[in-house]
């Protein structure tokens, strides 16, 4: 598909790709997409979070059942939870000390004060984006939230690969996030077009050393 | 002449110039010389050698102290940029801070910033964002000056960790922290500045500070920051010799500046080559040699110290050991000029310099001691242990000296034994020397005041010295006395059963009378005792008359020589007669001498002093050549008679003379036979075997021989027996007396009777008269010589007159007197 020299009309073009996608789900077969994440220095990058979104629109997302990010030996398990909007997050304390989980990231300020045990209520990540966690007590305690707006994403492995199935033909924009990239550094999206059949690509991610 | 140890100094004048010149020539000077020199040379080299030692000790001491520096330096620096950066991290993790920028109030977030800060110690802070945009800002410098280093930092962070960068604003260097706030709301950065304070690493590590930066890591290095004060040639002897180093060895730099000297270590600050900051770690050289110095300082005084202490012992000891030594030389100085008597000092120390002095102690105590010796042999004389002459001589100075001041007089009376010679020929040296000391011991005796010197003035000469006499009746108190010591001495001597008669004459002279001086009243003694002894009289007393005699006699020796070469010497002849008939039989030669000034001088006057120096045998030779010149001529007259020649003791006793006198008989063809030689008794005994052994060679050449004077001396008739003579001739002592005395007429019988028993002719000499011609007639002697018949005359007129003789022969009987008109001087 050849890029519409005037955004608006790609704008639309995809709109309308968009919405045939959706109207005749049925009818449009479902491709793989995998992508492999490297680091700053081109090596696999495990962890790192792919985000395949529609370069208009919206894909619809439901949130996820109960995500638990637990406190477990003064440390948060898992340090690295995706979740998709509006899914709400319970911080269980499995430790005999009192943690104080806050986050001022701007998609969520919470902070629930010194506690054992679980929190009476859990708390919803309604905005998409990215939230770092820490702990008022523990300075080492770090997790990160990573809130997707799309049901295509993925997690890398170990081997810095992830498969994300049953995305329709169209046009998207691919972006990834490691914890290890620098704020302020992130790379802009990548725009993608899946046609028939599974794509593979290759992302590389300007991360820092820890 | 005085040797003289030290030489004159050519140097330059003045104190210091006998200090050089003590230094370099006296013993004492060179030992404290060469010892100061020593000690100058050791403590030169330890100084020298410590300094260099301290010199490079200092250095390396300061490159140690460098070394270290750098690594306290890096170690405060380290520590401080964790405790910097830890700090600010805590900030970025700090609740109340996130609370306090999610509030978005920006005085709330400068204040929560500002608080940190201070409890931090930061000069400034400063929040930015991901875009390095200033969210809050305290203090520092503005955001463009930041801008650069900012985006270097943001470069060099990493995701959590804290960055640090050492920068130059202004003219303050800082040290940046830079750490990244994930927690935020905003995401961005921290910045903390902190102001390095140089003097509080200056006080920590003591050593002076300068920071440098440059703006590549290829441009020079230029001083930010110094604690030690900024001069501009400072700098760029800096910046010259820094331009370029990485300097990962550690290489020191030599820097200086008004004298002083600086090492200088750079360091590298930050955490890459392409820092932009380094310090250098200066340090003094001068500082750190300070204490040195002051330590050489101190060791140079204690030199200087030592030195003049030792060079003061040193003066002293050698002054120890010389003055001693000197000491020593001026008394053995004493010595060569004669002083024997001074005691040396210094003899009663233990060590070589007493060693020293003790031989020379000992030594000058022998030499005093032969020198006591010497004068004793020189003043003494060692057999008879008198004075000798010498020392009589002295005395007699001495008395006239005091005679002269106190109005006395001095008299001298000498003495010379008669015949001693003979005593030793007869009796031995050893009787002859026993009789001196009894000849010594009886004048000591005689003198007749303790202060009376008797003196054994030489051979058989004494001397006896009276001083003090009383000025009135000197003379005959002298002559008195001479008497007295004669009558002493004329005694027999008895020594070891042998008894000798003792004789002396005596000579007088008296000061002032006779003398003005020692010397010549010595001289005047002798000559009087010299007279007195050749006219057998008693003491004479001096009379300038004997000296002209004596005078004479001083040249007498060569104006005889004189005479023998010039011809003034004349033969006369004396004939002898045969008593039966009156015919002349024989001449005796005699000498004369035609003085050209004193006329006609007898033989009395010059013979006896011949005899004495032996000049006689010149005389004998000559008279008898003249002789063997006359012999032909009177034989030409018809007179062919007997040629009597005297012969002395002298001539006896040449071994030579028969050889002399066959040479010249050859030379003037006359046989032996046609001489007789008289000699006198005492002449043979003087030594008669040699007398013996030339008379037989004179006998065997043909000569007639004839004792002369027969009668008067001491002569042994055993020798008589064996002498080869032919003739006695009596004594004229005896022929004078014959005719009144009744004794020498009957020695006269006696010695004809003798002669003619023994087979010898015999002659009267000293016929005077007639009647003694007459009485010898009787008593058959042979023939006879003298003023009755002849006296003697020259040989020149001695032809004529025996013709005459010949002619008239007058009666030499009693019946006819003498024929005056033959007495023919």
């Amino acid at each position: 598909m050849r890029p519409a020299p005037v955004p608006v009309l790609a704008c639309l073009s995809r709109a309308a790709l968009a919405g045939l996608a959706v109207a005749c789900p049925a009818a449009v077969s479902a491709m793989a997409l995998k992508v492999s994440v490297t680091d700053a220095r081109g090596k696999p990058l495990p962890d790192a979070v792919v985000i395949l979104e529609p370069a208009a629109g919206r894909l619809p997302v439901k949130p996820l059942a109960q995500v638990d990010i637990a406190q477990n030996k003064r440390q948060f398990d898992p340090q690295l939870t995706v979740i998709t909007v509006g899914t709400p997050v319970n911080f269980p304390n499995f430790d005999t000390v009192r943690h104080q989980v806050y986050s001022f990231s701007p998609i969520k300020s919470f902070e629930l004060k010194l506690y054992t045990g679980v929190p009476t209520a859990p708390v919803v990540f309604d905005k998409p984006g990215v939230a770092v966690l820490g702990c008022n007590i523990h300075d080492g305690m770090t997790a990160w939230v990573v809130v997707v707006d799309t049901p295509h994403y993925g997690r890398t492995t170990a081997s810095g690969e992830v498969r994300i199935d049953g995305v329709a033909a169209g046009s998207y924009r691919l972006r990834a996030w490691h914890a290890n990239v620098p704020d302020g550094s992130e790379s802009a999206a990548q725009p993608l077009t899946v046609h028939h059949g599974d794509v593979s690509v290759r992302l590389q991610l300007p991360t820092a050393a820890p | 002449m005085r040797f003289s140890a030290a030489s004159r100094p050519n140097g330059p004048a003045g104190p210091l110039g006998k200090v050089i010149h003590w230094l370099g020539h006296s013993l004492s000077g060179r030992i404290v010389a060469l010892f100061l020199g020593l000690l100058l040379v050791v403590q030169a080299i330890t100084f020298t050698a410590i300094r260099a030692t301290i010199d490079r000790n200092a250095r390396a001491s300061i490159a140690k102290e460098l070394e270290i520096g750098e690594k306290v330096l890096r170690r405060v620096l380290d520590q401080d940029t964790a405790r910097r950066e830890q700090g600010t991290r805590v900030v970025t993790l700090d609740y109340g801070f996130l609370d306090a920028v999610k509030s978005g109030d920006a005085i709330t977030v400068r204040d929560a910033l500002d608080n940190h800060r201070q409890r931090i110690g930061a000069d400034f802070a400063a929040l930015v964002d991901t875009r390095l945009q200033l969210i809050a800002t305290l203090g520092g410098p503005p955001r463009e000056a930041l801008e650069t280093v900012m985006n270097r930092m943001s470069v060099r962070a990493g995701i959590n960790k804290p960055v640090n960068e050492f920068i130059v604003l202004g003219d303050r260097p800082l040290q940046l922290v830079m750490v990244p706030t994930r927690r935020t709301s905003a995401p961005g950065w921290v910045l903390m500045g902190f102001a390095l304070d140089l003097e509080e690493i200056h006080q920590l590590l003591a050593i002076h500070v300068s920071l440098q930066v440059r703006g590549s890591p290829r441009s020079p290095w230029k001083t930010a920051a110094s604690t030690l004060p900024p001069i501009d040639t400072w700098a760029q002897q800096m910046s010259d010799e820094l331009m370029l180093y990485a300097n990962p060895a550690g290489q020191l730099l030599a820097l200086s500046q008004d004298d002083r000297e600086y090492t200088a270590r750079p360091v590298l600050l930050g955490d890459t080559e392409a820092s932009g900051m380094s310090a250098l770690l200066i340090r003094s050289v001068n500082d750190a040699v300070a204490p040195y110095r002051e330590l050489q300082f101190g060791l140079g005084m204690a030199t200087l110290l030592g030195v003049l202490v030792f060079g003061i012992g040193s003066v002293l000891t050698a002054r120890h050991v010389t003055t001693p030594l000197r000491k020593l030389a001026l008394a053995v100085e004493r010595f060569g000029n004669g002083d024997y008597s001074t005691p040396l000092r210094g003899h009663d120390r233990n060590d070589e310099i007493g060693e020293l002095a003790q031989s020379f102690e000992s030594m000058r105590f022998s030499v005093a001691r032969q020198q006591d010796q010497i004068r004793k042999l020189a003043y003494w004389d060692s057999l008879t242990g008198l004075p000798n002459r010498v020392q009589f001589r002295d005395a007699l100075q001495a008395a006239i000296v005091a005679a002269d001041r106190s109005g006395h007089s001095v008299s001298v009376i000498m003495l010379d034994l008669d015949r001693f010679k003979h005593v030793n020929d007869v009796l031995g040296y050893r009787f002859g020397d026993l009789m001196l000391k009894g000849v010594a011991e009886r004048l000591a005796n005689q003198a007749v005041r303790g202060r009376d010197l008797v003196a054994r003035l030489a051979g058989d000469e004494f001397a006896v010295l009276l001083s003090d006499v009383n000025p009135s009746g000197d003379m005959a108190f002298t002559q008195s006395l001479a008497q007295r010591i004669d009558n002493a001495l004329g005694g027999a001597l008895v020594l070891e059963d042998q008894s000798v008669d003792m004789s002396a004459s005596f000579g007088m002279a008296v000061w002032p009378h006779q003398a003005a001086d020692a010397d010549t009243l010595l001289n005047h003694a002798e000559v009087a005792m010299y007279a007195a002894k050749r006219g057998g009289h008693g003491p004479t007393l001096y009379d300038p008359e004997l000296d002209a005699t004596s005078a004479r006699s001083l040249s007498m020796l060569s104006e005889l020589r004189h005479a023998v070469d010039h011809g003034e010497l004349r033969l006369y002849l004396q004939p002898k007669f045969a008593l039966d008939g009156a015919r002349i039989v024989g001449a005796e030669a005699l000498m004369r001498w035609q003085h050209p000034q004193r006329g006609l001088v007898p033989p009395v006057e010059f013979i006896p002093f011949a005899e004495q120096t032996g000049f006689v045998r010149t005389l004998t030779l000559w008279i008898f050549e003249e002789a063997l010149r006359q012999w032909p001529r009177l034989k030409d007259c018809g007179l062919e008679i007997t040629l009597s020649v005297n012969l002395s003791t002298r001539d006896l006793l040449d071994v030579d003379l028969p050889q002399k006198f066959e040479a010249l008989l050859v030379k003037y063809v006359v046989s032996a036979d046609s001489f007789c030689l008289e000699i006198t008794e005492s002449a043979i005994m003087d030594d008669p075997e040699r007398a013996l052994s030339t008379l037989d060679r004179l006998s065997s050449l043909g000569f007639h021989l004839s004792i002369d004077d027969f009668g008067t001396g001491y002569s042994s008739l055993a020798y008589l027996k064996r002498l080869p003579v032919d003739e006695l001739k009596i004594d004229k002592s005896f022929v004078l007396g014959m005719e009144n005395d009744i004794d020498d007429a009957r020695i006269v019988r006696s010695t004809i009777d003798l002669a003619h028993g023994l087979g010898l002719t015999v002659v009267a000499e000293g016929v005077e008269n007639a009647q003694v011609w007459d009485l010898l007639r009787e008593l058959s002697c042979d023939e006879a010589q003298g003023y009755h018949m002849a006296r003697p005359m020259p040989a020149t007129e001695f032809e004529r007159w025996s013709s005459g003789w010949v002619l008239k022969q007058p009666s030499l009987g009693a019946s006819g007197g003498p024929d005056a008109g033959l007495l023919l001087h």
